[in-house]
């Protein structure tokens, strides 16, 4: 880990640690950009790029997107990312009554809270579950990552069937393409363009930036009346009452963050939510009452510290995001999963420590820059969106130097469009789209290795276990329902 | 056509989009050769995710039909401006006219780009003069800074 933190402070790491942190903010300030867009645009950067520098630049992105989000959240009521929108409730109305300073300085301190405490989770679970890990075999992967897309699925928000048709649409499209253990094309009806296949990065800048700037072009925006913060951030000595809710935030934003399709926008709400349940003056959530934008902002960032674990020691992600960040993994030809702490501890370290350095970056920037930072809303957006598009051509365009990934862009655009106007989440169906292979390999090679019985999966114990998570996620929501109603009839029976 | 009419639409067009996808899948996969060194085979799992395919959107229909709605579905619509479906659809079509010129056309990206950017900005700001000229110098910077990005650091040339 020392090891580690020395590489990340070698000039050209921490350069690209800056600006990621740096821009991270800038876009998650900005409605409408997200963290995920801002490091699929920038994967295309990276294929030139040392390893480790690669993964600096996208983990600062990442934690400055997330942070980045409660600026406009307090002064504007407009969540710059959706894991703000909680940060909302308190934020914007201490805002309102001229304490938007004071709103700053403490969502700024609670992101980085948030951030040191699931760091803390990431190095001190994270090699000994790799090392857990290692022990897994296909049946094992293969059962994880169909819990994981389970989860994935019927915890989206909206409705489970839609999430599953979702996940299920994404792993279909991931099989065009040269088969790789037959070396024969498969689903390609002829086409020499499709021997490749679908190529991860056009489909995550497609299926999310393109999609989000067709429904953002349609949608034109009002600003409210701004609250710029005009004095320095206060923090005082007596903060340290909030300790407590600090911890807890960071806690339940941790623990939420390592289950896969549970975002940092549930983990806030959930934080929340807690915080006003044990609260003593619950009636003071929503008009601008501190505990509540310390819950919302140490869970959300800490959510972030929570998904990293099953990235790196199981290659499972558990948001956008994280599938994204494994195709900067795989770009780079490294398997995220228990080996990657053999095979390239310098990254798999290196993850870990960049998390905790682009915290302490955040929070200098933030704390200097928030006015200004702020400012960055009065751009004109159509030039904005106009700059990403032709970000989205040329980054397509630079992945194989060829212009069919470009239409690929295009077409997965149109589809993500298609598919969230139909209500369908993209979450569930990006990630299938990247699991689909490494769950089909660990299928076939599990029965090749149990000469085609299936039943083989009940004799390992993680397998089964992971199976039945993945039967209990479905089989929860009817069963919540059920619960709700016979509660509902037991309070209205006399 | 009230929200509730679209919505069901928009399902069961999802629903037939679907289960077309599932009929190419199908007959794709009956093309594939019989597994010979594994037990799965090639097509196996193009016939498997058919097959939930198929399932999905039928139970997707079926809820469209009978009228049931997600508690998201009922949600009121948020505050704030209308949504102007034209908007989005002039910028797709401008974002469909510049991949044409690059990669049919072949347009030098130095032409393509500013007149992509001054398209693309005025179909979704203000239609004036200075807007005209800023999208035109903004396009005309991003194209030569993208340009010298990747060609002289990526050495990817592009169109």
């Amino acid at each position: 880990m020392i090891d580690a933190f020395v590489l990340l402070f070698a000039w050209e790491n921490l350069f690209f640690l800056v600006i990621g942190t740096a821009l991270g903010i800038v876009v998650g300030a900005i409605p409408g950009l997200t963290a995920s867009m801002l490091i699929a645009l920038t994967l295309p950067l990276t294929f030139h790029m040392d390893p480790v520098a690669a993964v600096t630049l996208l983990i600062g992105e990442y934690v400055g997107g997330i942070s980045g989000g409660l600026i406009m959240a307090i002064l504007l009521r407009m969540p710059g990312t959706p894991s703000s929108i909680v940060t909302t409730f308190d934020g914007y109305p201490m805002a309102q009554n001229g304490f938007a300073e004071r709103a700053l300085a403490l969502g700024i301190m609670a992101s980085v809270v948030g951030g040191i405490i699931s760091w803390s989770f990431l190095a001190g679970m994270s090699p000994s579950l790799a090392r857990f890990a290692l022990q897994f075999g296909p049946w094992e992967y293969f059962t994880l990552v169909l819990m994981a897309l389970v989860m994935l699925a019927v915890l989206s928000q909206g409705s489970m069937i839609k999430g599953l048709l979702g996940a299920t649409l994404g792993m279909a499209f991931a099989l065009p393409g040269i088969d790789s253990s037959i070396g024969q094309a498969r689903l390609t009806f002829g086409s020499d363009a499709l021997l490749a296949g679908f190529g991860l990065l056009p489909v995550l800048i497609g299926a999310f930036a393109i999609s989000q700037i067709l429904r953002d072009a349609a949608t034109p925006q009002t600003l409210d009346r701004m609250e710029l913060p005009k004095r320095r951030l206060p923090i005082y000595r007596s903060d340290l009452k909030y300790g407590f809710n600090l911890l807890r935030g960071s806690v339940i934003g941790t623990w939420i963050g390592l289950l896969p399709g549970i975002g940092g926008n549930i983990a806030a709400l959930v934080s929340y939510s807690t915080e006003k349940q044990i609260s003593r003056d619950p009636d003071a959530f929503g008009t601008g009452h501190e505990p509540g934008v310390i819950a919302a902002e140490s869970a959300n960032n800490a959510s972030i510290g929570g998904a990293l674990i099953p990235l790196i020691t199981m290659g499972i992600p558990g948001s956008v995001t994280e599938a994204i960040l494994i195709g900067a993994l795989t770009i780079h030809n490294l398997q995220p999963g228990p080996l990657l702490f053999q095979n390239a501890p310098e990254v798999a370290y290196g993850i870990i420590a960049a998390y905790l350095v682009a915290n302490i970056l955040m929070l200098i920037m933030m704390w200097g820059a928030v006015r200004y930072i702020a400012q960055i809303v009065r751009l004109p957006r159509s030039g904005l969106m106009a700059v990403i598009l032709v970000f989205c051509v040329t980054g397509s365009y630079a992945v194989n130097s060829s212009f069919v990934d470009v239409w690929v862009m295009v077409a997965f655009g149109v589809i993500g469009l298609g598919l969230e106007y139909c209500r369908v989440p993209l979450g569930p169906f990006v990630i299938g789209f990247v699991l689909s292979p490494i769950a089909e390999e660990q299928l076939r090679a599990s029965l090749m290795m149990s000469d085609g019985n299936a039943l083989e999966v009940f004799s390992r114990p993680y397998a089964l276990l992971f199976l039945a998570l993945a039967l209990a996620t479905l089989a929860w929501p009817s069963i919540a329902a059920r619960m709700g109603k016979r509660s509902g009839q037991s309070k209205g029976a006399p | 056509m009230n929200d509730r009419k679209r919505s069901t639409l928009a399902d069961l067009t999802l629903a037939a989009l679907t289960i077309v996808g599932a009929a190419l899948l199908l007959i794709g996969a009956s093309a594939l050769p019989a597994p010979r060194f594994e037990p799965l085979g090639s097509a196996a799992l193009p016939r498997i995710l058919a097959g939930l395919l198929i399932l999905f959107a039928l139970i997707v229909a079926a809820r469209a039909l009978r009228g049931d709605r997600t508690k998201v579905a009922e949600t009121a619509p948020a505050d704030g401006p209308k949504p102007d479906p034209r908007r989005g659809a002039l910028v797709l079509a401008a974002l469909i006219a510049y991949v044409f010129a690059l990669d049919v056309l072949r347009v030098p990206f130095l032409v393509a780009t500013p007149v992509f950017v001054v398209a693309t900005g005025l179909s979704m700001g203000a239609r004036t003069w200075t807007n005209l000229a800023a999208f035109a110098a903004l396009g005309l910077a991003l194209a030569f800074g993208i340009s010298l990005v990747l060609e002289r650091l990526l050495y990817v040339r592009i169109g």
